[in-house]
C-alpha cells in the first residue's frame, strides 16, 4: 500500500521530467503511452490492496517525517510563481505566495508548526479510493487522447508556438499532486500538493502564450493562491491553538470555536477551487486552452480537488450555520450558472457552466452535512468525471475537424462526423437524460433536502426544482443539432476517418465507461459510497436510494437509447427529403426560393431565451450574491466560532 | 391487486382513457362553437386510419424518437402505478417529452424546428412545477409512493391550494390548450402550420397522439394525487379542470412563448413556490 502510494505520487513526476527533456514526438508518445498504462494499473492496484475497508492510515517507510522537505517545496513553489508573475509584469499572484510562505515560515520558525505523526502521514478510504480511480483512469485517458488532439491543435494553429515537452510535462506533474492531495491526511503536505495543482493548472491554462490565455492564467492562479491562502491560514489557527494538523482526527465530527474557524477557512478554499461563484470565472477562462486542458481541469483533477475537500469537511460542517451558507454558495452557483449557459453559444462554455452547476450541487450536498448528501456528492464526482471527460474531449475532437466551437454549426453532427456523435451522445446521456447518472443524484438530493427543517429547505427544492428544468433546455438544444441529418456529400464523409487513434480509443474508453458506471450504480451505492458515508458520519446502518430493478432497467434503456440509435442510424442510407415551407420550393440543402425567382438559404438557430434571461447580468448577480453569502461564512465562522 | 398490475393495465387502459377524453374534448368544443361535433370514439378511427397511411421518413432517427416517446409516457406511467418514488417520477415524465422535440428537431425543417424549440420552452416553463408539486406532495404526506399519498390520511389538495392553482396553469401546457399550445397549434390561427408535427405524416403522427393520451392520463393520475381521498373524487377534479381548460382553449387566442415562459415561472415560484416555502416553515 504504502509503497503503491508512493509510486502513485512520485513516477508521474519522474515522467513528467523526463518529459520536458523530449521534443521529439515518436520518443515522447510511447512514452506517454506506457507511463499512463503504469499509473493506471497502479491506481487499480491500490485499490486491490486496499480491499474494501474503512479508513486506513499509513507512513513513509522507516517512519520519516517530511517536514523541511515540504518547506523546501513551497519555497521551490512560491519561486516560481514570483519569477513567472515578475516575467509577465503580475504583482499580485508573487505577492499571494510570498504571504503564504511567511505563515508556513513563521510558524517554522517559532516552533509552532505541529510535527506530522509518522504513522499517520496518508488516509486511505473509499472517498480516496474513489478519487484515486478518477485519477488514475480518467486522467490518464486524457493524457492519451492528448497525442492525438495536440498533434491537430498544433496543425490548425500554425502561429502557435509548439511547447509539447513542457505541455506532456506538466500533465503528469498535475496527476502527481493529485494524488497526493487525495491521500494526505497532515494539513501542510496536502497544502503543497494543493498549490502543485494550482501552479499546474496555471501553466496549462497558460499554455500558448497569447495575451489573452495569459490573462486568464493569471486570473486562474490568483484565485486559487487566494483560496490557498485561506487554507495557510486555516494550518496557522489549527497549529496556534494546539489543535493538530492531523485532518482525520480534526474531521470526525460536527466542528465548533476555533476548529469551525479553521473549517470555514477550508470550505472558502475548497470554494475557490472548486470554481464557485464569485470564483467562476477562473475555469470559464480556462476554456481558451487546448481541450484536453479543459477535460482534465473539469472532470479528474483540479475542481475535483476543491468538491474533494469539500467532501472531507463534510462532517464538520454539519448542522452548523458555516455549512448552512457553504450550501447556499453552492446551490446559488448552481441556479446562476445554469440561467447563464441557456444564453450561451459557445458549447466549451456551456460545458463548463454545467461544470460549475454539477459542482455546485456537490458543494451543496457537502454543506448539509449528512450521510444521504454526502452519498449525492460522491456519486456527482464519479458521473460527471466520467461524462464530462469524455464531452470535452469528445468537443476537442470535433474542433479539430469542423474548425468550430459554436453549438449552432454542430447541426447534423450525425450525418457528418456519425461516430462521434455516437460518443457525444453516450457523453450527453450521461450528463443529464433524465433517469440516469446526475439526475439520480439531483432526484437523491430533493429527498434530503426535503428533510431539511425551516425556510432554508424550502428554498433549496426551489432552485433544485429550477436549476435542473434550465440544464434540461441547453441540453435538449445541443441534442437538437448533433441528432439533425442531412445528406452529406463524399469529402464531408471523409473527414471523419482523420482522427487519430488515440482518440477513438480514449473516448470511446469514456462512453464504455459511462454506461458501464449506469448498469452498475447499485453496486457502487452499495460497496463503495454507502459505506464510505456511513463511516464518514459514524451513522448506523441505512440503505440510501432504494433503486428497483425497473428503475435500473429504464436507466439503462434511456441511456443506450441515443448513442444506439446513433450507430443504427448512421448505418442507414439516407436521401433527404424536402420539408414543408409552405409552398415555397425548398431542397433539403437549405436553400429555399425567395420572392422575383431568387433563392435565400435557410438558417435554423436555436433560442437563446434573449429579452427573457440575460446571461451577463444573472453572472454579474450570482457572482454577487454568492460572494456576499461567501463573506457571511467566513465571517460566521471567524466570529461566532 | 398489487401496484405492479396497476402498472401493468396503465400501459392498457391509458390509451382508452385519453382517447376517449380526446373524443370528449372535440365534442365539448364543438358545442361550444355552435357546431355538432364528430362521434365520442373518432380519435380512435382517426387513430386507425393514421396507422394504416403511408408514412414519409424523412430521417432515420424520427422513427425511433417518436417510439421513445411513447415508450417513456408509457413508462412514467407504470413507474408512477407500480410504486416508483414520486419525485424520479417527474424527471422521467421530463424525459418523456424530449424524446418529442428531439423528433421534430431532427426533422431539420423551419417549421418542425420552431416547434421543437417552442416546446423546449415550454418543457422548461412547466418543468419546475412538476418537480415542485411532487416534493410538497411527499413533504405533506410523508409518503414516497403513490400507494402511499392514496393511503395518506390528509388531504393533499387542501395543504397544498397554491400548487393547485398552479398544476391548472401548468396543465394547459401539457394537454396542449390555447393560449400555451405554442409548439403544436392544433388550432385554427395557423402562424406555426402545425408546430412540430408539420414534418411528420402517417403512423409518425399516430405515434404523437398516441404519446399524448398516455399523457392526459399521467396528468388524470397526478391529480388523483392531490385529491388523494379517493380516486373518483380526484377523477371528478380532473374533470372540472379539463372543462375549464376546454372553456379557456376555445376563449384565448395564441400566447407568446416569452408570456408562457413568465408567466408559468411566476405561478410557479409564487404558487407552488409560496405554497412549498409556509409547508416548511409551518412544519417546523
Amino acid at each position: 500500500m504504502t509503497s503503491l502510494i508512493a509510486f502513485l505520487i512520485a513516477f508521474p513526476i519522474v515522467v513528467g521530467t523526463i518529459l520536458l527533456l523530449i521534443t521529439r514526438a515518436s520518443i515522447r508518445n510511447p512514452i506517454v503511452l506506457v507511463a499512463s498504462a503504469a499509473i493506471a494499473a497502479a491506481s487499480v492496484a491500490t485499490v486491490v490492496t486496499f480491499g474494501n475497508g474503512d479508513g486506513v492510515f499509513f507512513g513513509l517507510p522507516g517512519g520519516i517525517v517530511p517536514g523541511q522537505a515540504l518547506l523546501a517545496a513551497e519555497i521551490a513553489i512560491t519561486a516560481l510563481i514570483v519569477v513567472i508573475g515578475l516575467m509577465n509584469r503580475r504583482i499580485l499572484a508573487p505577492i499571494m505566495a510570498i504571504a503564504q510562505l511567511a505563515i508556513a515560515l513563521f510558524l517554522e520558525v517559532t516552533g509552532r508548526m505541529p510535527e506530522a505523526d509518522p504513522q499517520r502521514l496518508f488516509w486511505f478510504d473509499r472517498l480516496s479510493m474513489v478519487m484515486i480511480l478518477v485519477i488514475g483512469l480518467i486522467g490518464t485517458l486524457i493524457c492519451v487522447n492528448a497525442i492525438g488532439y495536440m498533434h491537430d491543435y498544433h496543425r490548425s494553429n500554425p502561429m502557435i508556438k509548439g511547447r509539447r515537452n513542457v505541455f506532456f510535462s506538466i500533465l503528469f506533474i498535475f496527476l502527481a499532486g493529485m494524488f497526493g492531495l487525495v491521500v494526505s491526511n497532515y494539513l501542510p503536505m496536502m497544502l503543497v500538493f494543493w498549490e502543485i495543482t494550482t501552479v499546474c493548472s496555471f501553466l496549462l491554462i497558460g499554455y500558448t502564450r497569447t495575451p489573452e490565455t495569459i490573462g486568464y492564467a493569471f486570473k486562474a492562479l490568483n484565485m486559487n493562491l487566494l483560496g490557498g491562502l485561506g487554507f495557510g491560514l486555516a494550518i496557522a489557527l489549527l497549529a496556534d491553538q494546539h489543535l493538530g494538523l492531523d485532518f482525520a482526527k480534526l474531521m470526525a465530527g460536527p466542528a465548533s470555536g476555533t476548529l469551525l474557524a479553521a473549517v470555514a477557512l477550508l470550505a472558502f478554499a475548497g470554494i475557490t477551487k472548486s470554481a464557485q461563484m464569485p470564483f467562476s470565472s477562473w475555469l470559464i477562462g480556462a476554456m481558451y486552452a487546448p481541450s484536453p486542458t479543459s477535460a482534465l481541469l473539469h472532470s479528474s483533477t483540479m475542481v475535483k480537488a476543491g468538491v474533494f475537500l469539500l467532501l472531507r469537511l463534510s462532517p464538520a460542517m454539519s448542522g452548523s450555520t458555516v455549512g448552512y451558507l457553504v450550501t447556499f454558495v453552492g446551490l446559488g452557483t448552481f441556479l446562476f450558472v445554469s440561467l447563464v449557459a441557456v444564453t450561451e453559444q459557445n458549447t466549451k462554455k456551456v460545458l463548463a457552466y454545467s461544470t460549475i452547476g454539477s459542482l455546485g450541487l456537490i458543494v451543496g450536498c457537502a454543506g448539509i452535512g449528512t450521510p444521504e448528501l454526502a452519498w449525492v456528492g460522491v456519486m456527482i464526482i464519479i458521473f460527471h468525471a466520467l461524462a464530462k471527460g469524455l464531452l470535452f474531449l469528445v468537443v476537442g475532437t470535433i474542433e479539430n475537424r469542423l474548425y468550430t466551437k459554436d453549438m449552432e454549426n454542430f447541426d447534423t453532427l450525425l450525418s457528418r462526423l456519425p461516430r462521434v456523435s455516437v460518443l457525444a451522445l453516450a457523453g450527453i446521456a450521461g450528463m443529464f437524460i433524465a433517469p440516469f447518472g446526475i439526475v439520480v443524484a439531483k432526484w437523491a438530493a430533493i429527498r434530503a433536502f426535503l428533510l431539511v427543517p425551516g425556510g432554508q429547505g424550502a428554498v433549496m427544492i426551489l432552485i433544485m426544482a429550477f436549476g435542473s428544468s434550465l440544464t434540461l433546455f441547453y441540453w435538449g438544444k445541443l441534442l437538437i443539432k448533433v441528432l439533425s441529418m442531412r445528406s452529406i456529400s463524399d469529402y464531408e464523409r471523409s473527414i471523419e476517418r482523420r482522427i487519430s487513434r488515440y482518440e477513438w480509443f480514449t473516448e470511446g474508453a469514456l462512453a464504455v465507461g459511462v454506461i458501464a458506471v449506469t448498469a452498475s450504480i447499485g453496486l457502487i451505492s452499495d460497496r463503495v459510497v454507502g459505506p464510505y458515508a456511513l463511516s464518514a458520519f459514524a451513522a448506523g446502518p441505512q440503505t440510501f436510494l432504494n433503486i428497483e430493478p425497473a428503475m435500473l432497467v429504464v436507466m439503462l434503456a434511456a441511456v443506450l437509447f441515443l448513442p444506439l440509435l446513433a450507430v443504427w442510424a448512421s448505418t442507414r442510407k439516407f436521401d433527404a427529403a424536402d420539408f414543408y415551407t409552405s409552398g415555397r420550393s425548398a431542397n433539403a440543402s437549405h436553400v429555399m426560393g425567395a420572392a422575383l425567382g431568387g433563392s435565400k438559404s435557410v438558417t435554423l438557430r436555436n433560442y437563446y431565451l434573449e429579452g427573457v434571461i440575460n446571461g451577463a447580468m444573472m453572472f454579474r448577480v450570482g457572482t454577487l450574491a454568492c460572494g456576499a453569502i461567501l463573506i457571511a461564512m467566513v465571517t460566521v465562522g471567524m466570529v461566532v466560532r | 391487486m398489487t401496484p405492479a398490475v396497476y402498472g401493468v393495465l396503465f400501459v392498457f387502459l391509458a390509451p382508452v382513457f385519453g382517447g376517449l377524453l380526446a373524443g370528449v374534448d372535440r365534442r365539448v368544443s364543438a358545442r361550444m362553437q355552435g357546431r355538432i361535433g364528430p362521434p365520442l370514439l373518432q380519435p380512435f378511427y382517426d387513430l386507425g386510419k393514421l396507422l394504416q397511411k403511408q408514412a414519409r421518413q424523412v430521417n432515420p432517427v424520427v422513427e425511433p424518437l417518436l417510439l421513445g416517446h411513447v415508450f417513456f409516457m408509457a413508462v412514467s406511467g407504470v413507474l408512477l402505478l407500480s410504486g416508483t418514488d414520486l419525485i424520479f417520477i417527474a424527471f422521467v415524465f421530463a424525459l418523456a417529452a424530449l424524446f418529442l422535440v428531439l423528433a421534430a428537431g431532427s426533422v431539420n425543417s423551419p417549421y418542425s424546428f420552431a416547434g421543437a424549440e417552442r416546446e423546449l420552452v415550454v418543457l422548461l416553463a412547466s418543468e419546475p412545477f412538476f418537480i415542485l408539486m411532487m416534493a410538497a406532495i411527499c413533504k405533506v404526506t410523508g409518503a414516497s409512493t403513490y400507494a402511499g399519498v392514496l393511503a395518506s390520511p390528509q388531504l393533499v389538495a387542501v395543504q397544498l391550494p397554491g400548487v393547485l392553482l398552479a398544476f391548472l396553469l401548468v396543465a394547459t401546457i401539457k394537454l396542449r390548450k390555447s393560449p400555451f399550445d405554442i409548439s403544436t397549434s392544433h388550432h385554427p390561427h395557423q402562424e406555426l402550420v402545425s408546430g412540430l408535427t408539420t414534418d411528420m405524416s402517417g403512423r409518425m403522427l399516430a405515434y404523437v397522439e398516441l404519446a399524448h393520451w398516455y399523457e392526459s392520463a399521467l396528468l388524470c393520475a397526478f391529480m388523483v394525487l392531490l385529491f388523494n381521498w379517493s380516486v373518483p373524487l380526484g377523477l371528478l377534479a380532473f374533470a372540472i379542470a379539463y372543462a375549464l381548460e376546454v372553456l379557456v382553449d376555445n376563449s384565448t387566442s395564441r400566447a407568446k412563448w416569452q408570456l408562457v415562459l413568465r408567466s408559468t415561472w411566476a405561478a410557479t415560484l409564487v404558487f407552488s413556490g409560496g405554497n412549498v416555502l409556509a409547508l416548511f416553515l409551518l412544519s417546523r
